[in-house]
């Protein structure tokens, strides 16, 4: 036993620990772990350190690989991170080594793809603004980058909703809200500073080229659109007001819906389906017209006989309005026991 | 001398916080945490966050669309008061988990009111991939990272079931969860959708019961005059007035608003009232209500105009306000400014008379929206003012 520690020992000496970065991991090579676990843990004797100053070490995990002393981290090794790792021997003496992640991104992939809505007048009581960007984003930076400017290319303050940036799943679209304060009829900001786009005003929409993606890194280009205040639209959408055009029985021409104006994007891809019985039609929606078209192709020829779209009432305009009531409604009086969720059908017939 | 009066006000006060206490444990006659079940709790985002009972906490996950309920397992009361003050927390989190300190995203702030340490749901990257984290920040000022491999916790889910058709593009739709509080019993959930610009507050008994995602409530208020609006809830705290109990919300148009707490059942549609105007072009973060001197206040953390200390006394006594003032940001409850301390990014109760900030520079952007801080986020113990 005594033998066997002494030759141990003398190996250590001969053959001084290094701490290596291998597969991700950080692996004491040359030093026999015991197969348990020291007191104090096998943070006693190794730590990772992935920044300067008084930090706390890396999370992660050890284990004794092959009789080495590993620290797989819980994150990957990560661009632009510098670690310092640090093994004390029972010895007391200390070996210490660094490693750097790889290099941070510089390369741009991003840019803006559209800008909902699309059209070149947009009502003055404007709710919502849709950007679909190519890459993923960074979340956060959507307020110092986004700009309303006037004619004269005058930063306009106080445009957009503050804070709380609504982004899907993939970080591609980000959804801002003009500020509803002065959008709102009798509340203080429309009252005070007036609304966020006047009717007849030349407003231009600028999207930083240093908004940085998801990795970190600047856009390919930046984005401009301009636009012109139009009249306030506080009429909530009408059904009866949409113009259905049915294809021919055989076709997989599309079934076009016209309405009278523009809608929300996002919500004309969800609220409007093709149904026939029971059953959804299967099919592929696009918009023309700048949204104020809606077109379906189906995946398989249409058949003559019975069809309808179903609408969900929830679907708003580009100023919120929505089936049945408008976005700021007049006394709220009618107080119905449950929240309805209803769907409104448009019979049309395939000949 | 000074014992008389006030010392009788201490007791009556330790016999009212008492009365609060037994009735929190009439709610949950068995510890809550008795409903967790052990094993690994996956997130995609960890962001609002709300203490429960027994030491447990809730995360709102908005891109997972769920809510979860974790077992802290932190419990134990500290020795004396408690004075948290930790510099550069951002470098510390970024430290730990490895990623450069600019791709730390702190999304909110609670403090276990048991134990009093601090909790943060932070975001490790900032893109679609970044992981979500629970970092505590202890007493003492150590922080570690809470980790979810192995944890009691229980989870409901806020959306419907995915489509059907596994061809189809990933659902863009997501409900950012803006804010939750525990009261009495249920789980008030705030979300704002990506979509629609109507969002419902969600009312969730606890513990939760199977997938049942709990009732939503539409909430109208009268922005002034005479139009109504259902808007999102931005933050909001329980509240009581003159013996009832509210919840008072502060939406993203910044009005603070009255809302009767035994309005908020299934399927209702809640009509609240404003009492108070922040003012325009601001975003309120958090609201502490507290005592001070015999008086209500509660403090709200704003993104412009910083932190504000709004008197609410007696709030049954504000009318509805019904025309538009002329000077933005008078209306309703009084408040001041509080200078003392600057670039607010989130505000918690710590105890009766003490609160936890963390602040750091703003970002370029407008007063209202700074983007992410410059600089180090500091976590910081003030009193109340």
């Amino acid at each position: 036993m005594l033998l066997a520690g002494v030759a141990a020992a003398a190996q250590s000496v001969a053959h001084s620990p290094v701490i290596e970065l291998q597969n991700g991991a950080f692996r004491v090579n040359g030093w026999a772990a015991p197969r348990s676990e020291p007191r104090g843990g096998w943070g006693a004797l190794f730590l990772v350190y992935a920044g300067a100053g008084k930090v706390p070490p890396l999370v992660g995990a050890y284990a004794v690989e092959s009789g080495a002393l590993v620290f797989h981290p819980r994150y990957p090794i990560t661009a632009g991170v510098h670690y310092h790792a640090v093994f004390r021997m029972p010895s007391g003496a200390t070996i210490a080594n660094d490693f750097d992640g790889p290099a941070r991104a510089t390369n741009p992939l991003a840019r803006v793809e559209q800008v909902y809505p699309t059209a070149a007048v947009l009502p003055s009581n404007l709710l919502r603004l849709y950007i679909v960007f190519s890459s993923p984003m960074s979340q956060g930076e959507a307020a110092s980058h986004i700009h309303v400017e006037d004619d004269k290319g005058k930063v306009l303050p106080d445009e957009l909703l503050p804070g709380q940036e609504l982004w899907d799943p993939l970080f591609r679209r980000l959804t801002m809200t003009f500020d509803p304060g002065r959008i709102k009829r009798g509340l203080t900001s429309n009252q005070t500073i007036g609304p966020a786009i006047t009717e007849g005003r030349h407003y231009r929409l600028v999207i930083d080229r240093d908004w940085p993606d998801a990795r970190g890194v600047p856009m390919v280009q930046g984005f401009a659109r301009s636009f012109v205040g139009g009249p306030a639209d506080r009429t909530p959408p009408d059904t009866a007001q949409w113009r259905v055009t049915a294809p021919a029985s055989g076709t997989t021409k599309a079934l076009v819906v016209d309405f009278p104006g523009p809608m929300n994007y996002s919500l004309l891809l969800r609220m409007i389906q093709v149904t026939r019985g029971q059953a959804k039609v299967a099919g592929r929606i696009s918009l023309e017209r700048h949204e104020a078209e809606w077109l379906f192709t189906p995946d398989t020829p249409w058949q003559t006989g019975d069809y309808q779209l179903a609408i969900d009432t929830g679907i708003e305009d580009l100023a919120g309005n929505h089936i049945g009531t408008a976005f700021d409604i007049d006394i709220f009086e009618k107080v119905s026991k449950t929240i309805e969720r209803k769907s409104l059908a448009i019979p049309f017939t395939i000949r | 001398m000074i014992k008389g009066p006030a010392f009788r006000r201490a007791a009556l006060a330790a016999v009212a916080v008492s009365a609060v206490a037994i009735l929190a444990i009439a709610d949950n006659p068995s510890n809550l945490t008795d409903s967790l079940k052990a094993g690994k709790l996956q997130l995609k985002s960890a962001g609002a966050l709300a203490f429960g009972p027994d030491g447990v906490l809730f995360v709102g996950d908005s891109l997972g669309g769920s809510v979860a309920a974790i077992d802290t397992n932190d419990h134990t009361a500290p020795k004396g008061a408690a004075s948290i003050n930790v510099d550069g927390l951002d470098a510390k989190i970024a430290a730990m988990v490895g990623v450069p300190a600019d791709q730390i995203v702190v999304n909110d702030m609670k403090v276990n009111p048991l134990s009093k340490n601090v909790y943060l749901s932070v975001s490790r990257g900032k893109g679609p991939d970044a992981q979500p984290l629970i970092v505590k920040v202890d007493t003492s000022g150590a922080v570690s990272n809470l980790s979810l491999d192995n944890v009691k916790f229980a989870q409901v889910s806020l959306v419907d079931a995915p489509a059907a058709n596994p061809a189809a593009r990933q659902d863009p739709r997501t409900t950012t969860i803006t804010d939750m509080n525990y009261v009495s019993g249920n789980l008030l959930v705030a979300g704002m959708s990506n979509e629609e610009w109507n969002s419902a507050l969600r009312s969730i008994p606890v513990p939760f019961k199977n997938a049942e995602p709990g009732a939503t409530l539409q909430i109208w208020h009268d922005s002034h005059g005479r139009y109504e609006t259902q808007s999102p809830v931005r933050t909001f705290v329980p509240y009581t007035i003159a013996g009832q109990a509210y919840v008072l919300a502060a939406y993203t148009c910044t009005p603070l608003v009255r809302i009767p707490v035994s309005d908020l059942k299934a399927g209702a549609k809640v009509k609240g009232q404003t009492i108070a105007d922040l003012g325009a072009g601001n975003q309120p973060l958090d609201m502490v209500p507290y005592k001070k001197g015999g008086k209500d206040y509660i403090l709200v953390a704003n993104t412009a105009f910083g932190l504000l200390k709004v008197q609410a006394d007696h709030l049954e006594t504000y009318p509805t306000i019904d025309s538009p003032t002329k000077n933005p940001g008078t209306a309703g409850m009084p408040f001041e400014k509080i200078t003392s301390v600057a670039n607010v990014k989130q505000l918690a109760q710590l105890d009766l008379s003490n609160a936890v900030v963390l602040t750091a520079t703003s970002g370029p952007g407008p007063a209202y929206a700074p983007g992410p801080p410059v600089g180090p986020m500091n976590l910081k113990t003030i009193v109340l003012p």
